[in-house]
């Protein structure tokens, strides 16, 4: 393993010494890819040398199936143009694509004839966002699973790989989350009040102007979405932000508080400075109420009504961000937390989503509750389980049920019978297993039920429902026709969401965007408003080309985004008014368009004062070209802050230090010139002309030598080849939907689902239906 | 752990930690949780592991002056003046595993010392940790063998890409070489791992009940599994079943203690404090309770995590952490650094003050732990592994010696300290990690 590790370092050197290997002499007569490899490889690759561990000299270019793992690396590399490096000798293209040819139709017929479809675990656990939306789809019910089970790791990228572990501090966390769930879902939580909820507020949400969710004529405020557990009166409770002195914030006269429950009023409230301005603490000690609420799912509004729409009038232009005591301080009073308490006063389970979910029957007599629980149990554990049940299954939860009928009644029994489904190992963990009879080490078809099961934890993170588990215990998922009906069914319905909100979150760093928190001094306007439009942009644009179906290629060249007002003044977008979102349209010469151009992006690849143009090269070079440069070797050398005679370097200058160190310069020189690119815009994604007075210099450059200016150059550039990115967003999907890494065998099945897509235009659907028709997504390999 | 006394008010503790934190009424709490086990002729010993990412300033952290009696403190280290006499200061010890230098190996061979396996995918392979290895021994007393706390509710992504999966970066404790334990950060989900779910004693034993009854049958459907399986995926089960029988064992512990316990009715912290500071200080309150309760006697506690790009308004430090400390020798993002590692300092500091401050048996708790603080990082611009700052803190039940500065001049294996603590913690072992012997300077002879 660790001899690997060092392969990668010295083929960062190997590129610099590149320049001293020589050329092999020729050899006698051989076959056209021989003399390409002779001619432009073997200097460096050869026994002798091994650069990057690498020697082509004696590995037969005839049989290259002899070797896939080698020559998938050469393909790897030449796909992008990274060798011969910039600076050496290099094939022609026409070379260069018929050379690459040869090889992939010498790879993808081995393939074909001897499949690998490699192994996914056989025990995969859901992770944590698999399991909050099993929740909800087995029981109707939302729960916030962050709370009750700890974080996942993520490996590959993402957090669905990593998930063969059950150490005793999770099976504890199962153990509690299955009963808090099972309670909240039938209403049988405890009477007694206990069950704090407390929603705070970011701190740098700024709530001078009205939100999304909330009526018009208020400002600020939240809506807080919470399933109420029973039918009961429960304390809401509202605090208001306050400063480092305990002083609420902003508050300079009275100001009214609005609470709602589901958009209708519940009570305004006043709250005004106490007299001399000095102990804030009473102030808001009185915005409670003890309400009635049925139970289910409501929405709790909290917002300040909006005297006036008067202009602000200040003497320079202010300031977007609203939150911060010294530099730019709130206008008004803000919402610091919602506290829900109760229930008080319970009057029963009521009548929830949830409840009509699991309740399938009602015994009208005590004689018909065990029919009744049996008939419960093989609805819940048919679903939880993902494939049909025997009487077998159900005799572990009805021996619980009848424990809990003994103790507390029918309803109770039903909760305890719930409890052991949802710690049942058979609803926690995906299990694939081989089919008995089959060799070892040999590809096989996996069952239509593990595919039913791949393909809803692939497209909605989440359980099959019934009609695609009825189509697996039939026999038909493995119909192409029924597949694919299947699977644009399932594209089409709000559950693929998760694609959004799961698989793209992670693939492009959006994930990060929480954990952002740019200088304020260097950007004073940044605040959590703008985070969440930053994410919300991105999100509305991914899923714009899920739904429309749209050529994958418009993630990078589309000229249409979605804004709304504060987003749109980050931009310097005119005549967008309000907190919600809208489709825009650029032209053609516009500063904006393309997934590289949204705020998001550009602020997750920077740094907290500055731009990298390293880690936006790196980002690229790893999310959308595919080819991550290897990890930064140990002792990293300074880079010099002057240039000697005290004046301060430029980015610019100083990166180039990084291409002039032989340690650096392999992978910088190729980060660095795309990063470059992007310098038009700021570490928070604004355009600018100039940096500290000087022009921006926005020149960059591929690894396959193109030479452009700005991100519109890039995105060119990037179009050129564009079975780079779609073969990326390939692997990736492909990633997350096995929930392992993607190895040399997997790269034929990349390359079919590319070849696929393009004769439908690269649309989304096509590549999703290339992964989900891939050898490694139908089949797995046997021990 | 039987709680005799009802010294705190009902529904009180941690209320709103939202707003603010209520901890004075900790201290409420103290006559009522003293571990009876505790007592002079039989003090429990309790260590515990504190990381903080990307090293310290070493040139704030390193104290002046020669080996031996330790005199003033640095300036990151100066809140701990108070406790002097129990603190040594380690200078000059290495991680030689943890080398080629990332922070994902600084992480995981701190309390492993054991090189980790190149690979991004799930066939990881560390080591038992330190903290892991006592709490097979001296963890086995108490319902919790051991606690992994942490500060990190958020996942970044992209972040541990450099060849090695997260669980290096994120997973301090490792209970075997293939068993990350994940951490916990929510407090309120500590707190129901100490203290139990439900109302009251009642409600506590009946949950207990049930759940044990239901991991009666997940062992069943395990087994069941377990003989469809090939050869290579029973070990995965098999491993499985060892989860689900430690889990049944603390269930019994608690059961036991649950049956003779009075314990209050504590209101159960309900969020997680906006700041850090306040954060981490609740983190450490729970520390303090725990011991208190003999609920456990291992904790390793990661006050930050590596590569973590948090910043520190409070202390005046808006720049993130990480980037920062590539200082490339600028002192001014140097000086933002040291006051970052500072502010750790000062939030163990605080617990330092509340564990001399809470009696236990004779003495106070203190006197009764073993703490070491540190990161397995050196200097973080160059990411190496020698010169680590570390130190350890407490009395060990009057094994430690403390108020000293043990100074090597050839880099010393961090792994020879990890052996003395467990010495120190009455565990028998001759080697751990890369040891070649022990901290002879921190050892009183053992009289076991």
């Amino acid at each position: 393993m660790h001899c690997e590790r060092k392969t990668l370092i010295t083929s960062v050197l190997a590129l610099v010494s590149a320049s001293l290997c020589v050329a092999a002499p020729q050899q006698q007569t051989v076959g056209p890819e021989r003399s390409v490899i002779n001619q432009f490889c073997v200097g460096c690759h050869n026994e002798k040398l091994k650069t990057s561990g690498l020697a082509l000299d004696t590995v037969s270019a005839q049989s290259i199936d002899q070797n896939p793992e080698i020559w998938e690396k050469v393909v790897r590399k030449l796909g992008g143009r990274y060798m011969p490096p910039v600076g050496l000798p290099r094939p022609d293209d026409a070379t260069y694509k018929a050379f690459i040819s040869k090889l992939e139709r010498s790879l993808d017929s081995a393939a074909a004839a001897k499949p690998n479809p490699g192994r996914t675990d056989t025990f995969r656990r859901l992770n944590r966002t698999e399991y909050q939306n099993a929740i909800r789809d087995l029981l109707a019910v939302e729960v916030d699973a962050a709370p009750l089970l700890p974080t996942d790791e993520a490996s590959h990228g993402f957090d669905n790989v990593t998930v063969g572990n059950l150490s005793p501090i999770l099976l504890e966390r199962y153990l509690s989350a299955a009963r808090k769930i099972s309670r909240l879902a039938l209403g049988t939580s405890g009477h007694s009040a206990g069950s704090d909820f407390v929603v705070k507020l970011p701190p740098d949400l700024t709530q001078e102007q009205r939100f999304d969710e909330l009526p018009f004529g208020t400002r600020g405020g939240t809506v807080v979405h919470y399933t109420f557990p029973v039918d009961a009166k429960y304390e809401i409770q509202v605090r208001l932000s306050r400063d480092r002195n305990e002083h609420v914030e902003g508050l300079s006269g009275p100001e009214q508080v609005e609470l709602m429950l589901d958009g209708e009023r519940v009570q305004v409230f006043t709250v005004q400075p106490p007299p001399g301005d000095k102990d804030h603490h009473g102030v808001d000690m009185d915005v409670n109420a003890r309400i009635p609420v049925k139970a289910g799912p409501h929405e709790v509004g909290v917002a300040f009504l909006n005297p006036t729409s008067a202009l602000l009038e200040t003497e320079r232009q202010p300031y977007q961000a609203h939150f911060n005591m010294d530099r730019h301080p709130r206008l008004h009073s803000a919402l610091y937390t919602v506290s829900i308490l109760g229930p008080y006063d319970a009057q029963g389970p009521g009548d929830t989503p949830s409840r009509r979910r699991v309740f399938v029957c009602h015994p009208a007599k005590p004689v018909q509750e065990t029919d009744c629980a049996k008939r419960i149990f093989s609805t819940l554990t048919r679903r939880a389980y993902r494939r049909p049940v025997t009487d077998a299954d159900l005799v572990a939860p009805l021996k619980f049920y009848k424990q809990g009928l003994a103790e507390g009644g029918f309803e109770n029994g039903i909760e305890m019978g719930l409890r052991a489904v949802l710690v049942s190992p058979e609803f926690l963990f995906r299990v694939e297993q081989e089919p008995a009879g089959v060799a070892a080490n040999t590809p096989y078809r996996i069952s239509d039920l593990e595919l039913a099961s791949r393909l809803s934890f692939f497209l909605w993170s989440s359980i099959p429902d019934d009609e695609l588990l009825d189509a697996a215990i039939r026999g038909k998922l493995k119909t192409p026709a029924v597949l694919e009906q299947q699977v644009r069914r399932m594209l089409a319905d709000d559950r693929s969401r998760a694609l959004v909100n799961n698989f793209a979150e992670q693939w492009l760093y959006l994930r990060n965007l929480d954990s952002t928190n740019p200088d304020m001094r260097a950007f004073p306007d940044f605040d959590d408003n703008l985070r969440q439009a930053f994410r919300q942009e991105t999100e509305l644009f991914f899923e714009s080309i899920m739904r429309e179906d749209r050529n994958v290629l418009d993630l990078i060249k589309a000229n249409y985004t979605f804004v709304n007002e504060r987003l749109a003044k980050h931009y310097g977008i005119p005549n967008v008014y309000g907190s919600r979102f809208r489709r825009i349209t650029f032209d053609e010469n516009s500063e904006r368009g393309g997934l590289l151009r949204q705020g998001s992006v550009l602020t997750v690849t920077s740094y907290v004062t500055r731009t990298s143009p390293v880690i936006r090269g790196k980002w690229i070079l790893a999310n959308i070209l595919g080819t991550p440069p290897p990890p930064p070797p140990p002792f990293v050398p300074a880079l010099k802050e002057s240039s000697g005679e005290g004046r301060v370097l430029s980015m610019r200058e100083r990166m180039a230090e990084h291409r002039a160190n032989p340690a650096c310069s392999g992978c910088h020189k190729l980060m660095d010139p795309i990063g470059f690119s992007f310098e038009n815009y700021d570490a928070v994604g604004r355009w600018r002309g100039a940096e500290d007075g000087k022009p921006i210099d926005a020149a960059g450059s591929l690894p396959d030598g193109s030479q452009f200016t700005g991100v519109a150059g890039l995105q060119k550039a990037l179009l050129n080849r564009p079975e780079l990115f779609v073969g990326t967003v390939s692997e990736k999907l492909l990633t997350y939907a096995l929930g392992r890494g993607v190895e040399y065998y997997d790269a034929p099945a990349i390359r079919k689902i590319q070849a696929d897509a393009r004769t439908s235009d690269f649309r989304f659907s096509s590549i999703v239906l290339g992964v989900v028709n891939s050898t490694p997504f139908q089949m797995r390999r046997s021990q | 752990m039987i709680i005799t006394k009802k010294a705190l008010r009902r529904r009180t503790f941690l209320r709103g930690v939202g707003t603010t934190l209520a901890l004075p009424l900790l201290d409420a709490m103290i006559p009522s949780m003293t571990a009876q086990a505790a007592t002079p002729a039989n003090p429990v010993r309790r260590l515990g592991f504190v990381y903080v990412p990307m090293g310290s300033i070493i040139s704030q952290w390193t104290p002046p002056g020669p080996a031996g009696q330790l005199g003033d403190l640095s300036p990151t280290l100066r809140s701990l003046t108070p406790y002097k006499d129990q603190l040594t200061v380690l200078t000059n010890m290495e991680l030689k595993n943890a080398y080629p230098g990332t922070h994902a190996t600084s992480n995981s061979t701190f309390l492993s010392a054991v090189k980790a396996k190149w690979t991004e995918s799930t066939d990881y392979f560390l080591g038992t940790t330190v903290d892991q290895v006592a709490a097979k021994h001296i963890g086995q007393d108490t319902r919790v063998p051991s606690m992994e706390l942490a500060m990190d509710l958020l996942t970044a992504v992209g972040q541990c890409d450099n060849g090695y999966a997260c669980v290096y970066q994120n997973n301090l404790s490792w209970s075997s070489p293939t068993t990350p334990l994940p951490a916990e950060a929510h407090p309120r989900a500590v707190f129901e791992r100490l203290f139990g779910e439900g109302d009251n004693a009642a409600d506590r034993s009946a949950e207990l009940r049930k759940n044990a009854s239901l991991l009666d049958w997940v062992t069943e459907d395990i087994s069941r599994l377990q003989r469809k399986l090939g050869p290579g995926d029973r070990n995965k089960v098999s491993e499985y079943l060892d989860t689900v029988r430690e889990v049944e064992r603390r269930i019994q512990k608690a059961e036991a203690e649950t049956a003779n316990s009075h314990m209050p009715d504590l209101d159960r912290p309900a969020g997680v404090p906006a700041s850090y500071g306040d954060h981490a200080r609740l983190m450490f309150d729970l520390q303090v309770l725990a011991f208190q309760g003999d609920v456990t006697r291992v904790v390793s506690f990661q006050l930050a995590r590596e590569t973590s790009t948090r910043t520190y308004p409070e202390i005046g430090v808006s720049d993130p952490h990480h980037p920062t400390t590539h200082s490339r020798g600028n002192a001014e993002m140097m000086a933002k650094v040291a006051k970052i590692n500072a502010f750790h300092v000062e939030l163990f500091s605080y617990f330092i003050g509340k564990m001399k401050a809470t009696q236990d048996g004779a003495g106070s708790l203190l006197d009764h732990s073993m703490y070491l603080y540190g990161s397995g990082m050196g200097n973080p611009d160059v990411h190496d592994h020698v010169n680590l700052p570390l130190m350890v803190v407490g009395g060990g039940a009057g094994k430690l010696k403390g108020g000293r500065h043990i100074r090597y001049a050839q880099p010393e294996p961090m792994a020879n300290l990890h052996l003395t603590l467990l010495h120190k913690a009455g565990v028998r072992l001759d080697a751990f990690g890369d040891s070649q012997g022990t901290v002879k300077e921190l050892l009183e002879p053992l009289d076991m």
